[in-house]
């Protein structure tokens, strides 16, 4: 039985859309991601469905309940991490979680073994106002606070955010754990990589879902060859692309540069190399790579361009 | 209720830990009190006057001789003509010039009215209508005095009754209260307010399944505390510095001032909940509800004095209300019993934008 079923959702805000026909299901003890860059629509959804917000059209039920008139008990049952730091930057570790524990009225003592994990990192600094806390804790605390009364549904709203490499894959494994303590989680995330850490994602481009599937799934229906080449020249390169000899979709992608072609590299090797050549583009390391969800993304987005215009 | 006792808590915190916010909220009204009243008092001692005596009989120089003891003038000269007059307001600087005319006595004991004429200085507004109220008070109570023997009176306009020495520290105090309550509670509770929204602790509050009711009040009752405290600062300053009487019941005073707080926090709270910034609360705020009511509240100008649609405004600010009834029970010691329908007033203000706010807050857009 889905905890979240959402069907042809829509919000605007004027004249822009947030949201446009947005359909989705969550299951049991997944962790769902939604994935987009920013100004997709991820926030406005997850306003939406932790009852912050109304939507404009289309239905959307949480645990059951409908969020347009159901939603005191919604709010029951569900964790909240907001998108931007929403705890007392003046209150201390220790105050901030006392406070919110409160609030959900919710036993500290009772709830301590589901966040004892990310607890026992934040004691340390427990008498420290949590405005002076770094990124990584600062989360790791509103991620308490969000699990103190242990909810059954979790929202994260782009938990990572600001969030060093190292605190970022912590954070990650923590998730992991806490699906594990039976809690769904719906998290966002503007960053492809950590998408693949979910268990099915959603990708959100301009305020509709794209592409909804595991994340092996979607790597799997990726369409043409990944070429991947490095190369020092990465801006004429680019430019140069546009006028190849062959069709392709090409993009930087760090110092390579990503090349998607519709026939198989072996075929089209020969012209590649030659057409570099002739334009004296150094380059290394060419070679046919697998795609990473970025790939795929960015290949679904170039795709359903091509298919409007 | 333990919801509340937390948030009671955390809001007392951060009271207590922004220590510059609370300095300023206790100093602020001490140091207003003692600047209305040492540097902005209108009381004028001393004043160089000139008297035309056009009878010189023994009341004229009976009336002249209580204008000299009240203390508030000196006579400087006693001109014969009315260029005379003209010249001691160039070279003498008189404040004031009062002309007695002829046949002073006779008139006082046979005719029903005497017309006595004053001449005053109005490039100080201020200054001359303070000196204007001195002499007629002193003229009243001359023709009080001579009355024991004849029907007749000197011509007067104005009645002093309740502040007969027009003591500009008892017309202060009482706004100076509706400023500092404004400051307080209204302005605190809604900058308190909009920076939950601003921060986002609001919507984790919102979600939380504490009561709302709640949250609002125990938003609110801190600043009132403060308030309280800056109200019964001020009142202790003006009756020991400048003997400032009650004259009603002190525990009435402080009933009206508890509704007023509550009217204050109502107002702060429905602009919060209409602003999402602190920012624009503390504009609002200020702009909105703070200036107003220093301008159309009776405290600085005279209601009376404004244009109808200015008089007509007024009445949307709770401060005139606030301070007809402060004024009432302080000065002419009035009972509840007088004074119940501004109470009224005050009350409904505070229940209907208690209602906005809350109906705001959980309204979702």
């Amino acid at each position: 039985m889905a905890l979240i079923e959402v069907t042809h959702l829509n919000k605007a805000y004027g004249k822009v859309k947030a949201l446009q026909d947005v359909s989705f299901d969550v299951h049991e003890s997944e962790v769902f991601g939604v994935v987009g860059p920013d100004g997709a629509g991820k926030s406005t959804l997850f306003n939406i469905l932790t009852t912050l917000l109304l939507p404009d059209s289309g239905n959307a039920t949480v645990l059951h309940h409908d969020v347009r008139t159901d939603y005191l008990e919604i709010r029951k049952h569900i964790g909240y991490l907001p998108g931007t730091f929403s705890l007392y930057p003046d209150l201390s570790v220790e105050e901030n979680l006392v406070f919110f524990a409160t609030m959900y009225q919710s036993d500290i003592e009772k709830n301590m073994p589901l966040i004892l994990p990310i607890w026992q990192q934040l004691l340390p600094f427990k008498k420290r106002p949590a405005g002076k806390l770094s990124g990584g804790m600062k989360q790791k605390l509103a991620l308490c606070c969000a699990l103190i009364h242990k909810p059954t549904l979790l929202f994260l709203d782009e938990p990572t955010t600001g969030v060093d490499p190292v605190s970022r894959k912590e954070f990650w494994e923590i998730l992991r754990s806490i699906k594990q303590q039976g809690i769904t989680v719906v998290v966002s995330t503007p960053y492809m990589d950590e998408a693949t850490l979910c268990d099915r994602i959603a990708l959100l481009q301009n305020g509709q879902f794209i592409k909804m599937d595991t994340p092996q799934a979607i790597i799997s229906d990726f369409r043409g060859t990944l070429v991947s080449l490095r190369t020092p020249d990465i801006f004429r390169l680019h430019k140069l692309l546009s006028n190849a000899p062959f069709r392709c979709t090409y993009y930087p992608y760090g110092e390579h540069m990503h090349i998607i072609l519709e026939q198989p590299l072996e075929e089209l090797l020969p012209q590649l190399k030659q057409f570099l050549d002739q334009h004296q583009i150094q380059f290394s390391h060419i070679q046919q790579i697998t795609p990473s969800v970025e790939d795929c993304f960015i290949e679904i987005v170039k795709n359903s361009h091509a298919q409007n215009h | 209720m333990k919801e509340l006792r937390q948030i009671l808590k955390k809001e007392f915190t951060h009271i207590f830990r922004d220590k510059i916010t609370l300095f300023l909220v206790l100093a602020i009204p001490i140091m207003l009190v003692l600047l209305f009243g040492f540097t902005i008092s209108t009381d004028i001692r001393h004043a160089n006057i000139s008297v035309m005596d056009l009878s010189a009989d023994s009341q004229s120089k009976a009336l002249i001789e209580k204008i000299t003891a009240s203390g508030y003038f000196e006579v400087v000269s006693y001109p014969k003509t009315e260029s005379d007059i003209n010249h001691d307001f160039k070279d003498k600087n008189i404040k004031l010039a009062i002309i007695i005319p002829q046949n002073f006595e006779e008139q006082l004991t046979n005719e029903r009215f005497v017309t006595i004429q004053i001449i005053s200085d109005v490039s100080d507004m201020n200054v001359a209508s303070v000196l204007n109220n001195y002499v007629k008070a002193i003229l009243y109570s001359f023709t009080e005095e001579y009355n024991g023997n004849s029907s007749s009176a000197i011509e007067l306009c104005t009645e002093m009754r309740y502040n007969p020495e027009a003591n500009s520290v008892y017309m202060f105090v009482p706004g100076i209260i509706t400023l500092i309550m404004i400051i307080v509670t209204a302005l605190m509770s809604s900058i308190t307010l909009s920076r939950e929204v601003e921060t986002g602790t609001m919507r984790m509050l919102l979600i939380a399944p504490v009561k709302k009711v709640y949250v609002i009040i125990g938003k609110v009752i801190p600043y009132m505390i403060l308030s309280f405290i800056s109200t019964i600062l001020i009142l202790v300053i003006s009756v020991l510095v400048f003997h400032m009487p009650i004259n009603g019941s002190v525990w009435l005073l402080l009933f009206v001032c508890i509704i007023f707080m509550l009217t204050a926090a109502s107002c702060g709270m429905a602009i919060s909940a209409l602003v999402k910034t602190q920012l624009d609360a503390m504009m609002i705020t200020m702009m909105g509800l703070f200036l107003p009511t220093a301008l159309l509240s009776g405290f600085l100008f005279p209601i009376d004095n404004m244009p109808y649609f200015f008089q007509l405004l007024a009445n949307i600010f709770p401060g005139k209300w606030f301070i007809i009834a402060i004024k009432d029970v302080m000065l002419k010691g009035s009972s509840f019993i007088d004074i119940w329908e501004y109470v009224l007033i005050l009350f409904g203000m505070a229940s209907a934008l208690m209602f906005i706010s809350l109906t705001r807050l959980d309204r979702r857009r």
